[in-house]
């Protein structure tokens, strides 16, 4: 059975296998680059020599860097071109009753089939995501904003999960569709509002997060790469100061809500010991997922991702092996 | 005119029936019971009965939609029956490797992976069954100048028919079910076709199962008949004992009472002057004024669906047979 799936797939497989390559090698070449530049950025630094700005840093790689971000839709890729097909195209084709009528049972052709697929998608989502994990790690170490979405789809282990979901959707659209287009229609539509769904409405609860006040004049700053979730001023009355767009802030405050002693440190005039004798009774408060939630976080969305690839799993088994075709 | 005669009745066969010329213990490649399959509302077969003994080379005939393709399915294992049991090379019909091995089923579509040359089939094959004679099947497509490295959907009809009957033959299944092989060929390949079939059968001594709904098609190589009609088996038996069994009575037109009273009536046409019989015999006739005379299978096979088509269609056929 295996044989004959390679067979089948050979030129998917290696069509995968040469982007994967391809994609490595920029990102060795370049990664190599980016991590010499911040460890040499770091080191004068470190010898009084003179920080350079880190925003600098990354600008010569700035292609290489849009390519990482895209890797968030990498994932469904497998989804799209290997999942929707595999039965569909077979079930379109009539040539599931030329493999049903070997001496291999349906169950065995599916396992092998599945099982090889899902091994593609994990190998897929793993080295891409090593390799942007591993590109990043100075850019994450400057930013610090590995935990912010859009940066925490495509590292660690969640892309694994993605990829394996992505393909699991494929492949059950195709059972019982039984058609490529409407198939791949259906993976590319179910995975983004899948994924969107998750990440914006479901991610921000994994954990409550940790609410934390401060003095508006000295500030705070999370430990790490945390997560804000919100953050805001609390006015001497316990109200949450409203915060409008294009007006001028001090400490977090809005003009319009600063006490009256402070109304001319808005101009960049530094503040009079009344005004900040004042911003004493505001509050500043922050709320975020703290830094070393990372992986906690990374294993509940894995977890989320795998146990929806399982569910689809067995539909595709009840779709091929329970209903008469 | 022609009048329309309800014959009852499941599906005869020669196994477990008195009188009839093999022995009963002949051994039995599929036996039926009542099998019947609904998809939805749709009925596609009902209470099929039918026994069909080893060796033999069996005509699946019926019109289009007469539930022949949901017959050979529910014999494969491909389908699960409604109602009813089916008993295939002495079992059930269901997933297991050693069930499979033993059937070779060739879908009417006749699916092959498009892309793969026959030679990939072969290799496939080979890591798919137990048994696998690869070399039988680049004989016989050599022997045919079909090219085993070309991709199949490159190839003719004619030919990729050919590759699959080879590659399910490699199999050396006990029984082979093969849907309308024939149906999408030219006559040239028709006739290739049933040729190897019928050779690879004398070899090998398989059972075979094969549908049309050209009686024509198959008279040559079969030797049993199974005839369905609107999901219903209509006659089913060894082709030379039904063909004794039943006979075309010629006489003048007169009361025909005493001849249906004995005897079972399966198609009446009458004209002005004489009438037609055509009779399931149970017993010898003795009414002089009937001339007895063979019926061939097809005048056979279209009086059994005669007398369930609809009335037009059943008129067509007695003008037919008075001509």
């Amino acid at each position: 059975m295996t044989w004959l799936v390679w067979r089948q797939h050979r030129i998917q497989f290696c069509l995968g296998a040469a982007l994967l390559a391809a994609f490595a090698a920029l990102i060795v070449i370049t990664g190599v680059q980016v991590a010499d530049q911040y460890h040499a950025a770091q080191a004068a630094c470190a010898a009084g020599t003179g920080c350079s700005h880190p925003a600098g840093l990354f600008l010569g790689s700035r292609v290489v860097g849009f390519l990482v971000i895209s890797t968030l839709g990498a994932p469904v890729l497998v989804g799209l071109f290997w999942g929707a097909p595999l039965l569909a195209a077979e079930f379109e084709a009539g040539t599931t009753q030329f493999a049903w009528m070997q001496s291999v049972t349906r169950r065995r052709w599916l396992t092998v089939k599945v099982g090889w697929m899902l091994l593609a998608a994990a190998v897929w989502g793993g080295v891409i995501s090593i390799l942007v994990t591993w590109w990043s790690g100075p850019d994450n170490a400057q930013q610090l904003d590995a935990f912010k979405p859009g940066r925490f789809d495509i590292m660690g282990l969640v892309p694994v999960a993605y990829s394996l979901f992505a393909m699991a959707l494929g492949i059950a659209a195709g059972a019982l569709l039984r058609r490529t287009l409407p198939a791949i229609a259906v993976t590319l539509a179910g995975f983004i509002a899948v994924r969107a769904l998750i990440a914006l409405l479901l991610r921000p609860h994994y954990l409550s997060t940790v609410t934390t006040f401060y003095n508006v004049v000295r500030g705070y700053t999370p430990a790490g790469a945390y997560w804000q979730t919100a953050q805001g001023v609390l006015s001497p009355d316990g109200r949450p100061v409203p915060q409008p767009n294009n007006v001028p802030y001090l400490y977090g405050i809005p003009q319009n809500a600063l006490p009256a002693s402070c109304a001319r440190a808005v101009n960049g005039t530094s503040p009079t010991p009344s005004c900040l004798q004042a911003l004493a009774h505001y509050r500043g408060f922050i709320s975020y997922q703290p830094a070393d939630r990372y992986w906690a976080f990374q294993g509940i969305e894995t977890g989320i991702f795998l146990a929806l690839a399982a569910a689809l799993i067995a539909l595709t088994a009840w779709a091929v092996l329970r209903r008469d075709v | 005119m022609m009048t329309r005669q309800e014959v009852p009745g499941p599906c005869r066969s020669s196994v477990g029936v008195p009188g009839a010329s093999t022995g009963a213990a002949e051994p039995v490649a599929i036996q039926t019971s009542g099998l019947s399959k609904r998809y939805g509302k749709v009925t596609a077969l009902t209470d099929c009965t039918v026994t069909v003994p080893e060796g033999r080379i069996s005509a699946l005939i019926g019109p289009n939609g007469a539930g022949k393709t949901t017959l050979l399915r529910l014999l494969a294992g491909l389908a699960r029956p409604t109602a009813g049991q089916a008993s295939v090379n002495g079992t059930t019909p269901r997933q297991v490797p050693a069930f499979l091995a033993d059937i070779g089923f060739l879908a009417q579509e006749i699916p092959l992976y498009r892309r793969l040359s026959a030679e990939d089939h072969i290799r496939a094959c080979g890591h798919l069954n137990p048994r696998w004679d690869a070399a039988s099947v680049r004989d016989r497509l050599n022997a045919l100048n079909i090219p085993l490295d070309r991709a199949v959907g490159k190839l003719s009809g004619g030919q990729r028919a050919q590759v699959a009957l080879a590659l399910t033959l490699a199999k050396q299944p006990r029984l082979l079910l093969l849907d309308e092989p024939v149906a999408a060929l030219d006559p040239l390949a028709r006739r290739n076709f049933l040729g190897v079939l019928a050779d690879a059968v004398a070899a090998n001594g398989m059972t075979v199962v094969l549908s049309s709904h050209l009686v024509a098609d198959l008279e040559r190589v079969c030797d049993h008949l199974i005839m369905l009609a609107s999901s219903r088996v209509q006659l089913c038996g060894d082709i030379d004992e039904l063909l004794t069994e039943h006979q075309m009575l010629v006489g003048p037109r007169k009361d025909t009472t005493a001849i249906e009273r004995r005897h079972r009536v399966v198609q009446v046409t009458r004209t002005p002057r004489q009438t037609t019989l055509l009779v399931r015999l149970n017993g010898p006739v003795i009414d002089p004024a009937f001339e007895a005379s063979d019926v061939s299978l097809e005048e056979l096979v279209l009086a059994y669906m005669g007398q369930d088509a609809p009335p037009a269609l059943a008129h067509l056929t007695a003008i037919g047979e008075d001509q």
